[in-house]
């Protein structure tokens, strides 16, 4: 099918009264979460799970995505206005974001990002459409051993990108893989750590897993945190920014959306590292750097325009290879799953509605997110008078009952219960979540083909680096491995933080205090403080921080 | 030893990566041309204990949270849901989801009672009918409704 044809069926599908229901619906839960801090996309979507199976699958898609995207341009606003990211991908927006709204700014600020964010979403729907078909073309040729390759491969680079240390996040990857291995094996039909129990024989329910490592854990550990109600005090006026504003920031706008959707695709990536390494090329090409963090549009245009690109087009991974690039994409990999929709690269040719479905809605989402955003900024403001611990109440007895509704037994809230403690104990003491959920997820599709490669090259390892693809992708794999230990222990000598990207924060930083806030799972470096700590309270979960 | 104490999480992870990794011997492991049920846990399980056996010394002090007065709270939270799905098995919907909004409404969020009572009853109820009328969850009996 060609791509007109595609797209021509695509809006047919999005177009569909219940699908603009949907994505609008969906645009609108991503920005009030966005703006609400506490509850980011991870924890909602994994919140909402249960509702997809209530939808179509093509629906359940829309729905997820316009929450992942919405989620983008709402934390902008709390950014902007009280330095409070609602979502990790946005802490790098209240650098130069909140000395705008200091100065009376605020609107400008906040209507350059949802323009850049509506042409770097655009943009990236663009390049997805282009770059997607020839990549599930290319992937079809992929045998056991190449699906091995890339899964262990986006495992391994959602570990070491973007999390503060590699290792725990590899130890919590390989619990995730442990614990995907519970239930009846696939191939021989033996019960596996089932002790016996009925329930845990068709495995633990991913549904289950998510919501209470993401959902309750979430909540649980925001409870600790003392909340206090936040006092918006800057006027917004003037949101459509001035000719000049556009003039300053249209080459930021530009490079922003080519850097976003180059680093969404890559596995690990997303938001967190596009927003960061926007800001980072901005301040760098800048005839006068020391603009940046006084308020210079620049600093807020690009990387709001990255993260939305990248949350765009992390969906080229999924959809072409059946590899979701980052936790939140896993989430939505595992509401197609539930759904029976085998996503991988026969998608584009099985469900054509599913692809090109989804891929029109994103332009009508943002189209959506825009229109929403530049009349309504002031009325999601109010939001934040809605008081932590209400939200807390509701969200929990949505969780419990939502997940009864998966499979009508107690047994899920059990397990959701207890995943949300973990949650809550990983969070405490710096274990990423995110690693756990994605391998989770995988784990099935990395133990059935590794199974099948041993199967058919008669147990002869090789089998993985001899092939051309999958040799390719393990040489790369070794290369990261070599390349960011190396980086860590040049880090460690020279005193400073051993994670990736953190010297780009610490350089890109100015003095101001960035707290933490909620991330995609897989960004623990998100919200390094850049300096000092005597900054706003944190203002979502932490899984984010990093000692000074 | 309280210096130490961190690594109890490490160590933790390492006993059950090990018993992980007996477990799965006992399932067979099979040959590498033909793997039994327990070769693929086994692998990760020893990924998990090498990780974890690792983290035992590398690991950093300062990832890991002081605990708080909070962790009552997050214990009594924790044990008010347990609460709430027994209850729920045994007498349906309402009465535990009422309970368990007004605990989390009063201990947590701090609401006055005149707001805490027509949240959760009015909470509960819209709950019921979203998931029970709307979506055709079956709930268990309710001895509010006497179903």
């Amino acid at each position: 099918m060609g791509i007109a044809d595609g797209l021509g069926e695509g809006f047919s599908v999005a177009l569909d009264p219940t699908n603009i229901l949907y994505v609008f619906i969906g645009v609108l839960i991503g920005t009030v979460i966005g703006v609400l801090p506490g509850l980011g996309p991870t924890a909602t979507i994994a919140l909402l799970l249960p509702l997809t199976y209530e939808l179509e699958p093509v629906t359940s898609v829309i729905l997820l995505a316009g929450i992942y995207y919405g989620s983008m341009y709402g934390g902008t606003i709390t950014s902007v206005l009280l330095q409070l990211p609602g979502e990790a991908a946005s802490v790098v927006t209240t650098f130069d974001g909140y000395q705008m709204a200091k100065q009376g700014r605020a609107g400008p600020a906040l209507g350059i990002a949802a323009v850049g964010s509506f042409i770097g979403g655009t943009l990236a729907v663009v390049g997805l459409i282009l770059l997607a078909p020839p990549l599930a073309d290319l992937a079809v040729e992929f045998g056991a051993q190449e699906y091995v390759a890339l899964t262990a491969f986006g495992i391994l680079l959602v570990t070491y990108l973007g999390t503060k240390h590699p290792v725990k996040a590899l130890c919590m990857a390989a619990l995730g893989l442990f614990l995907a291995t519970i239930g009846q094996d696939a191939i021989t039909g033996t019960g596996r750590f089932t002790f016996d129990q009925v329930e845990l024989f068709d495995g633990l329910d991913f549904v289950a897993v998510a919501m209470g490592l993401f959902g309750v854990g979430e909540i649980l550990y925001n409870l600790e945190k003392t909340e206090k109600a936040e006092q918006i005090k800057s006027r917004i006026k003037n949101i459509w920014p001035t000719r000049k504003d556009f003039r300053d920031s249209s080459g930021a706008i530009a490079r922003g959306s080519v850097l976003g959707f180059f680093l969404g695709v890559l596995p690990g990536g997303g938001g967190v590292i596009s927003s960061l390494a926007s800001y980072g090329m901005e301040k760098r090409r800048a005839k006068d750097p020391s603009r940046f963090g006084k308020g210079a549009i620049e600093g807020v245009a690009g990387p709001e325009t990255a993260n939305n690109a990248s949350s765009t087009s992390a969906f080229v991974p999924l959809l072409t290879l059946g590899i979701p690039p980052n936790v939140v994409l896993a989430l939505i990999y595992g509401a197609l799953l539930i759904n029976g929709v085998q996503v991988g690269p026969q998608l584009i040719d099985t469900n054509p509605e599913i692809f090109w479905g989804v891929i029109a809605s994103m332009f009508i989402g943002n189209l959506m997110l825009l229109a929403l955003n530049i009349p309504l900024v002031g009325v999601f403001v109010q939001l934040l008078r809605v008081r932590a611990g209400i939200l807390a109440a509701f969200a929990l007895l949505i969780t419990m009952v939502g997940v009864f509704s998966v499979n009508n037994d107690v047994f899920d809230m059990w397990v959701v219960l207890v995943f949300g403690v973990l949650g809550w104990l990983m969070k405490k003491t710096g274990f990423e979540p995110g690693p756990l959920v994605l391998a989770f997820v995988l784990g099935a599709i990395l133990e059935t083909n590794f199974r099948r490669a041993m199967l058919t090259s008669d147990g002869q390892f090789d089998t993985f680096f001899t092939r051309p693809l999958s040799g390719t992708i393990f040489g790369l794999m070794a290369l990261v491995i070599v390349y960011s230990t190396v980086m860590g222990i040049r880090r460690q000598r020279s005193g400073r933080p051993p994670a990736l990207y953190a010297d780009q924060l610490d350089a890109a930083a100015p003095h101001e205090t960035v707290p933490g806030s909620e991330s995609e799972g897989t960004a623990g470096v998100a919200a390094t403080d850049g300096g000092n700590r005597d900054g706003p309270p944190p203002a979502g979960g932490g899984s984010t921080r990093a000692e000074p | 030893m309280s210096k130490h104490l961190y690594r109890l999480a490490p160590l933790v992870l390492l006993l059950f990566g090990i018993a992980a990794m007996l477990q799965a011997r006992d399932l067979s492991l099979g040959e590498l041309s033909a793997p039994g049920p327990g070769l693929w846990p086994f692998i990760v399980a020893s990924l998990l204990s090498l990780t974890a056996f690792v983290l035992l010394f590398v690991d950093d002090p300062a990832d890991y949270e002081p605990w708080t007065r909070g962790t009552a709270g997050i214990a009594l939270g924790l044990l008010s849901l347990g609460i709430f799905i027994v209850l729920f098995q045994e007498i349906g919907f309402l009465i535990p989801a009422v309970l368990m909004l007004l605990v989390w409404l009063r201990l947590f969020a701090q609401e006055p009672w005149r707001w805490a009572v027509p949240l959760a009853v009015l909470g509960a109820v819209a709950f019921q009918l979203v998931f029970v009328e709307g979506l055709g969850v079956p709930f268990p009996d309710d001895i509010v409704l006497g179903g």
